[in-house]
């Protein structure tokens, strides 16, 4: 019956599980590190997971995902400095900055979107870039309200929170939850209008669909759920900066999705356990990190298009239909 | 019965000068099945592109079920009860056949935005019937992009009929398929027609086809109308002959 069962789930229903179990099993290993960057590969997971809803569901590249990121994190960033500064941040308060990311974040891809969703293709992707860099330089240069390049800073997460475990495992009991509610609206019938869209944008039409009101429910939920993330950010690293909404952060989303897998649901994730912790590791011994990376996409592209999760599809099910 | 369905009235479309569609008068009455021929470039793909709302028209009228759907939005046109199949299928290549039928039933019935319901739980019914209408039962599982090019038709005919047309436009439903398909195909427009009340307009360039499945036949010749009657009448037309059937002396 297990087996049976087994059978049943696809790979990454599958990959999830396993990922779950490892992920509630790291803080067993030694030393604060791995908890440092197993925080960072859920956060950036989640971010990855929802530019995945773009690009592997509805068939559009986003080159500025991270300014809905960077705007969730400046939402409750600037929602928590005042209240640390007055010593009155209590649990309720904490709960709220975080999320009131969402609602911001999803305005803001609601306002992008609009424009966004009106065209296809490299347009698409080039005026997402130039959104997200005109968001950036907002936050940048409006020194009186989001301290500009300084950044905010002491954005000490209240009580337990402090301690680096209890963070972890409350960004994993956030990521988790989202992640399962992201697969449910991949799974559902708007998931799969999202994937007719991306076959066939024109057959779509016929069949009745506004194509740009799907399109932009999409990026509004897409950009929440970055938003999400990006509040989960601040408090973890006690300080966020304009980098955050800048393009090469977009970038971040752009590799995990291609080095995991983008026509699996898991593959951002585990794009993401990638890229971060060689990220974390690779830096401790050398500063060419970017050369690092630049040389493992290349060897994604030419080796293993498709990402990781689609070579082990291949490997176990011979090549059964993948999730997107 | 003998209402009009689809009413066109004095309908233009030039691309760069060059007329696609001019003065077009056409009616079609409900429950009919008629065709549209012309040689190639005649002008009657532009024409279901008209009335699906794909292009707009220049000049004109399409009235649809007493609405008028001029220069409407293909997705209005399409709720409003016209499915237009493809001269070139047109379907969603990286899902199943299923899934391709499955997800064109949710939209019909307006499921396209349901975010949180279990999307292969959903319309099942309907997609089976047809699924086994339109042959496609046992290929049901594999990948839209992999079938025949004659799958490939029919699963567009599918997809036409998920959208539980009141009037269905069919481009050229047989390209492509072996003569052995193309009268499956036919028997099941015939039966579309006869069985469900289907109002259909198709073109088609295989004249026995034309011939032995329409009861009116309308020929298109550079964007114009030459002539509308039964089969007999196009046949005994000598200026139908001279354009099309290519039996100059």
């Amino acid at each position: 019956m297990i087996n049976g069962l087994y059978r049943k789930l696809d790979l990454s229903i599958r990959v999830l599980l396993v990922l779950a179990i490892l992920f509630l099993l790291l803080p067993l290993l030694p030393g604060r590190f791995p908890l440092v960057v197993g925080t960072e590969i859920l956060i950036l997971g989640l971010l990855a997971l929802s530019f995945n809803m773009i690009y592997g569901y509805m068939g559009q590249i986003s080159f500025g995902h991270a300014a809905f990121f960077g705007l969730g994190a400046y939402t409750s960033a600037l929602i928590l400095r005042p209240l640390i500064e007055a010593g009155q941040l209590g649990y309720l308060g904490f709960f709220l900055a975080l999320a009131a990311a969402v609602p911001i974040s999803a305005l803001g891809a609601l306002i992008v979107g609009f424009f966004c969703v009106r065209l296809t293709g490299i347009y698409f992707a080039i005026l997402s870039l130039a959104f997200g860099e005109l968001l950036f330089y907002i936050v940048f240069s409006w020194y009186s309200f989001t301290k500009g390049d300084d950044g905010i800073q002491g954005l000490m997460p209240p009580f337990v929170f402090k301690s680096g475990v209890i963070y972890y495992y409350f960004t994993f009991a956030v990521v988790g939850i989202t992640a399962l509610l992201l697969r449910k609206i991949s799974r559902s019938p708007f998931g799969y209008t999202l994937r007719m869209l991306r076959d066939n944008q024109n057959r779509t039409a016929f069949l009745g669909i506004d194509i740009r009101r799907v399109m932009l429910l999409n990026f509004v939920i897409a950009g929440a759920f970055a938003g999400l993330a990006g509040a989960l950010w601040g408090p973890f690293q006690r300080s966020v900066s304009p980098a955050l909404l800048g393009w090469h952060q977009s970038g971040v989303p752009v590799f995990m999705t291609l080095i995991g897998g983008a026509a699996h649901f898991a593959g951002p994730l585990v794009g993401s356990i990638i890229y971060t912790a060689l990220n974390a590791y690779v830096t401790q011994f050398t500063s060419y990190w970017p050369l690092t990376i630049g040389l493992i996409i290349l060897c994604v592209v030419l080796f293993l298009p498709g990402g990781l999760l689609s070579v082990i599809d291949i490997w176990v099910h011979r090549g059964r239909k993948a999730d997107t | 019965m003998s209402r009009p369905i689809l009413e066109i009235h004095n309908l233009n479309k030039a691309f760069g000068g060059l007329f696609a569609t001019k003065d077009v008068d056409f009616e079609l009455k409900q429950g009919t099945k008629e065709a549209i021929i012309g040689p190639n470039g005649a002008g009657k793909s532009t024409f279901f592109a008209l009335v699906s709302g794909y292009h707009r028209p220049d000049a004109g009228t399409i009235h649809f079920d007493g609405k008028e759907i001029t220069g409407h939005k293909p997705h209005e046109i399409a709720r409003l009860g016209i499915s237009r199949a493809f001269q070139v299928s047109n379907i969603f290549p990286r899902l199943t056949v299923e899934e391709n039928v499955r997800s064109a039933v949710q939209a019909r019935s307006g499921k396209a935005f349901d975010l949180f319901s279990r999307a292969d739980m959903m319309g099942l019914e309907r997609t089976e019937e047809i699924l086994s209408l339109c042959n496609l039962i046992q290929k049901r599982s594999g990948l839209a992009g992999e079938l025949s090019q004659g799958d490939k038709k029919r699963l567009e005919l599918a997809l036409a009929l998920a959208g539980q047309p009141k009037l269905l436009l069919l481009d050229e439903p047989t390209a492509g398929m072996s003569s052995e398909e193309t009268k499956e195909t036919m028997d099941l427009v015939d039966r579309l027609n006869s069985k469900f009340g289907l109002t259909i307009l198709f073109s088609e360039h295989d004249m026995s086809v034309v011939f032995s499945h329409a009861q009116r036949i309308t020929l298109l010749h550079r964007g114009q109308i030459i002539m509308s009657g039964s089969p007999a009448e196009v046949r005994g037309n000598e200026q139908a002959q001279k354009i099309y059937l290519g039996e100059q002396p």
